[in-house]
């Protein structure tokens, strides 16, 4: 041991002796180099970004892709007058010349890395930035990518959007190679699938002349592109839905009852997914666009929930199939009255009736019967007041109020109160009421596939679980929800030649107290017979009717051919919009 | 005792020009135009950082260093919970900090001279001749390495395993079973591969050559490299530092601080920093030598060894030399964590001395 630990000492000089060598040779023998390297400031680096993966329809349609673009970009440290520059820049970009001023004196850590000053050019600034080049320098176009929306407002809920890196995420995923000024996904699948959509950032490290200009490529460092996504989404379907829901408030969603596949998904309002910033502001920001209602609106069941009721009527055996109840229009109990919606009365009627009519009266009668207990076992059976886990972010649960909380089993039993669930919560319940009593997960992506084309990851169909719904009370129900459309509240859904079965809701909104107006909801599936779609249409501000009557021509849409479609859109037209026909025809 | 020769006299007088370069160094930083404007400047900080380190090292000198034998497995003890802690909590720079009011508290940098102390009881009581004891002392390494390589910081995991084999080697293990442990860890290291994700591969290979990211790491070294060339033989001067002032690189006070000194002082600031570690560590490892208790002898070791790869690992990646593996430079960079240790190293090499002097 003496002796290890004395020859130590050599260690110590040899290590630093290597020191002084590298020192030596970096400043003695490579002096001039570097000494030039240092004065002329030479070295930039040109990140060119992170290139994204394509995101497809069900059918291979392309809804969202990067396209090829021109950046102004500008280089702090040469930026020898930014006065001029900003003056110059104003008059081509027709920005406001002090907030461009204030944006290239912003202080910088590296005053050598190229920055973003305006994203995507148009031809016209692109030459006449060239023709003032010699006015401009520091400042350049530089190529780079940006996000296109093929669909653009319409599925920005469902496909989200791009955004520079925040502070915070930067810090979370500095490993992952992204630096600032790189793009990632902020909402929807964009941020879901975020890291798999992302390829890896390429660019070059240059030796730059006195105006900044590129001298010659030092390194190279290539772009890696990112995995594509495959939807469940059918991009007709989808289209069929923004065009039927026009600019009212609301959500669709359209899901394959069979497996889960969410066909299409909207809500209203929409901001547009390459100028985020503008919707963060007033009016642009009037009724959160943000939200996404079809997975993150939480409404009032309305009377849909009365499909809920029924079943736990019938397969108690608390009611049977011809078992009558009066109703006057209204009825006491203890010293509240209930008014049934309508103010006549339906008189005696059975189930049969009762479910197509709506009425308040049986429902809330029966719902004594049973009591609250039995009809929240019963939603909890449908997982109401739980995510349903669609693959979106911000997904909300609803509320399944407790006993206590639910305001009494009439209440409860025509899903007002302190109920609540979302769009696609209606969605998965009404599936599982079109297969029979397999409650799907919903999902939206299909499949993950690598630029190659090798698949990295396919999402099959997942059965949460199958409840126990007997024979006798689904053919009751379906029966019921078939003549809802054909002569009873969702009339307005009747398609010729499509069997539609559906239950109309006017959700009152959780906080009725406040004011706030009631929302028309319609849940329905199609075919009646062997189903292939579910569909549940939420309006903010309108009758369950009109939820009805678009719900029905977007399922007409999907079962038809071309022609008739736009026949559809017109009439659609002229029922709602004042806009000339054929202006918002399908394309 | 009180002889000029004294081996600690001579420790302390480096340290404090060591300490005082450093304040200089720093100075010059923060007239860079990176340096953040509002809160106080480094040189500032650091100064109080000093006066803390001061007044630890004055009350350890005297605290006996046997002590810190009994003390080895409480220490080790705490501060694997600090290394879990900020594995779960962890913020700052690759999550290795935890902010303690305004203080950013760095376990892994304790954790090296706990690690030493560690070590040196481990080896001093137990037959270092026997290969079971060496894989003891693989496990006692072993756990805050690897959970200090999760953080992740790759560059001072590393100089985990740096400490353990020249401890072990120069504690007389036998040079067979060194061997064995390389050729088991070069064995191992494909399945340590193949359990890495894909980030992680891409981390250690831009790690062991930065050249594959032209655009960051590998940026880095070429501006450290243009930093210290052009600074020549004589320097550009004091406060005349371009490359520094302009920011290339990011870390300009912490790790890349050897770059301001090479290029503000040249080859001649170079040759006076490196003669002033020379001397360091040859008094290290002169009390280390004469003292005779095997515990004090292993802990004067494993200071020298810390020192020694921290120097040599931090200026080499200045230069190019050595991947980029964030390890402060001994009393140069700024942080508060480092330079406490520093000191506390410091006083106990202090100790030893006195201690040696007394036999």
């Amino acid at each position: 041991m003496e002796q290890r630990l004395k020859i130590f000492v050599q260690v110590v000089k040899i290590l630093l002796g290597i020191l002084v060598i590298q020192c030596i040779n970096l400043q003695v023998f490579h002096f001039s180099y570097y000494r030039r390297l240092s004065e002329q400031n030479c070295i930039r680096t040109i990140d060119l970004g992170i290139p994204r993966g394509k995101i497809f329809d069900r059918n291979g349609r392309i809804l969202a892709e990067d396209k090829t673009c021109f950046h102004l970009v500008y280089v702090p440290y040469d930026l020898k007058e930014p006065e001029t520059v900003a003056s110059v820049l104003s008059s081509i970009l027709g920005l406001d010349r002090r907030e461009l001023l204030k944006e290239l004196e912003k202080k910088s850590t590296n005053p050598f890395e190229r920055r973003i000053l305006k994203r995507d050019l148009t031809q016209s600034e692109i030459a006449a930035i060239s023709e003032y080049a010699f006015k401009l320098p520091g400042v350049f176009v530089q190529a780079g990518l940006d996000r296109q929306y093929t669909l653009g407002t319409g599925a920005c809920h469902l496909l989200g959007y791009t955004g520079e890196v925040s502070q915070e995420e930067l810090d979370l995923l500095k490993d992952e190679g992204i630096k600032p000024g790189h793009y990632i996904g902020k909402y929807g699948i964009e941020k879901q699938y975020d890291q798999l959509l992302r390829g890896k950032s390429g660019g070059y490290q240059i030796e730059v002349d006195a105006r900044g200009h590129q001298r010659r490529i030092l390194k190279e460092i290539s772009m890696v592109p990112g995995n594509n996504i495959i939807l469940t989404i059918d991009q007709t379907i989808q289209e069929a839905c923004i065009n039927a829901l026009g600019n009212r408030e609301g959500a669709i969603i359209a899901m394959d009852p069979r497996n889960g596949e969410v066909l299409a998904l909207v809500s209203n309002p929409s901001f547009e997914p390459l100028n985020v910033a503008k919707y963060l502001m007033s009016p642009y920001n009037r009724n959160n666009p943000f939200l996404n209602r079809a997975i993150a609106g939480q409404y009032a069941p309305g009377s849909i929930f009365k499909i809920i009721t029924e079943i736990a009527a019938l397969e108690t055996g608390e009611i049977g199939e011809h078992d009558r109840i009066e109703c006057t229009g209204s009825m006491e109990v203890g010293d509240r009255i209930f008014h049934c919606w309508k103010e006549e009365g339906h008189g005696w009627i059975d189930i049969n009736q009762a479910l197509p009519f709506s009425c308040n009266i049986f429902f809330g009668t029966v719902g004594m019967k049973l009591g609250v207990d039995k009809i929240l076992e019963y939603a909890k059976l449908f997982d109401l007041g739980k995510p349903t886990g669609i693959d979106l972010p911000g997904e909300r649960s609803g509320n399944l109020p407790s006993s206590e909380e639910a305001g009494g089993a009439i209440n409860i039993a025509i899903g007002q109160g302190a109920i609540s669930v979302t769009p696609v919560q209606l969605c998965t319940m009404i599936s599982a009421v079109a297969n029979g009593g397999n409650l799907w997960k919903p999902f939206v992506v299909k499949k993950i596939v690598a630029p190659d084309g090798k698949i990295i990851k396919e999402f099959q169909p997942s059965l949460k679980k199958t409840i126990f719904i007997s024979d006798e009370t689904l053919t009751i129900l379906k029966r019921g929800l078939r003549n809802v459309v054909k002569f009873g509240t969702g009339a307005g859904a009747n398609v010729p030649g499509i069997e539609i079965a559906g239950k109309t809701g006017t959700a009152q909104i959780a906080q009725k107290e406040l004011g706030l107006p009631t929302r028309g909801a319609f849940a329905c599936y199609a075919p009646a017979d062997s189903p292939s779609i579910a569909m549940v249409v939420v309006l903010d501000e309108a009758s369950s009717g009109q939820a009805a009557r678009i719900a029905g021509s977007i399922i007409k849409r999907v079962f038809t051919s071309e022609e008739t479609v736009s026949e559809t859109t017109i009439s659609e037209t002229e029922q709602t919009q004042t806009l000339p026909s054929g202006s918002q025809g399908f394309e | 005792m009180e002889n000029p020769n004294n081996p600690c006299r001579i420790l302390m007088v480096v340290t404090g020009v060591l300490t005082a370069i450093g304040l200089l160094l720093l100075f010059s930083a923060s007239k860079s135009i990176a340096s953040v404007s509002g809160s106080l400047p480094v040189y500032v900080k650091q100064l109080i950082w000093i006066i803390i380190g001061i007044l630890m090292f004055l009350w350890l000198k005297d605290f006996d260093y046997r002590h810190w034998n009994k003390l080895a497995h409480l220490l080790y003890f705490v501060i694997l919970i600090f290394l879990l802690i900020v594995l779960a909590i962890g913020t700052g720079r690759a999550g290795r900090w935890i902010k303690i009011g305004w203080f950013n508290f760095q376990p892994s940098e304790f954790a090296k001279f706990i690690l030493v102390i560690v070590l040196a009881r481990y080896f001093s009581i137990r037959d270092i001749e026997r290969f079971s004891t060496i894989l003891g002392g693989v496990i006692i390494t072993g756990i805050p390495f690897l959970l200090i390589l999760l953080q992740p910081n790759l560059g001072t995991a590393l100089l985990f395993i740096i400490i353990f084999f020249s401890m072990a080697y120069l504690a007389g293990a036998k040079k067979k079973h060194l061997l064995i442990l390389i050729i088991i860890g070069v064995l191992m290291s494909p399945l340590l591969w193949m359990g890495l994700k894909d980030y992680q591969k891409q981390r250690l290979i831009i790690f062991l050559n930065p050249w594959k990211d032209p655009l960051g790491k590998g940026y880095n070294i070429l501006q450290s490299k243009i930093t210290i060339g052009s600074g020549g033989i004589i320097g550009k001067g004091f406060l005349k530092g371009t490359q520094t002032k302009l920011a290339f690189l990011p870390e300009f006070h912490t790790d890349f601080i050897f770059c301001l000194l090479a290029e503000e002082f040249g080859l001649v600031g170079v040759f006076v920093l490196l003669f002033l570690y020379y001397v360091f560590l040859s008094q290290i490892h002169r009390i280390t030598l004469t003292t005779q208790d095997p515990f004090g002898r292993l802990a004067g070791t494993g200071i020298m060894v810390m020192f020694l790869t921290q120097i040599f690992v931090n200026i080499g990646m200045a230069c190019g030399i050595l991947p980029v593996a964030g390890i402060p430079l001994p009393f140069l960079s700024y942080g508060g964590s480092a330079l406490i240790v520093c000191f506390i190293c410091l006083a106990t090499v202090y100790n030893l001395g006195k201690n040696t002097a007394l036999f």
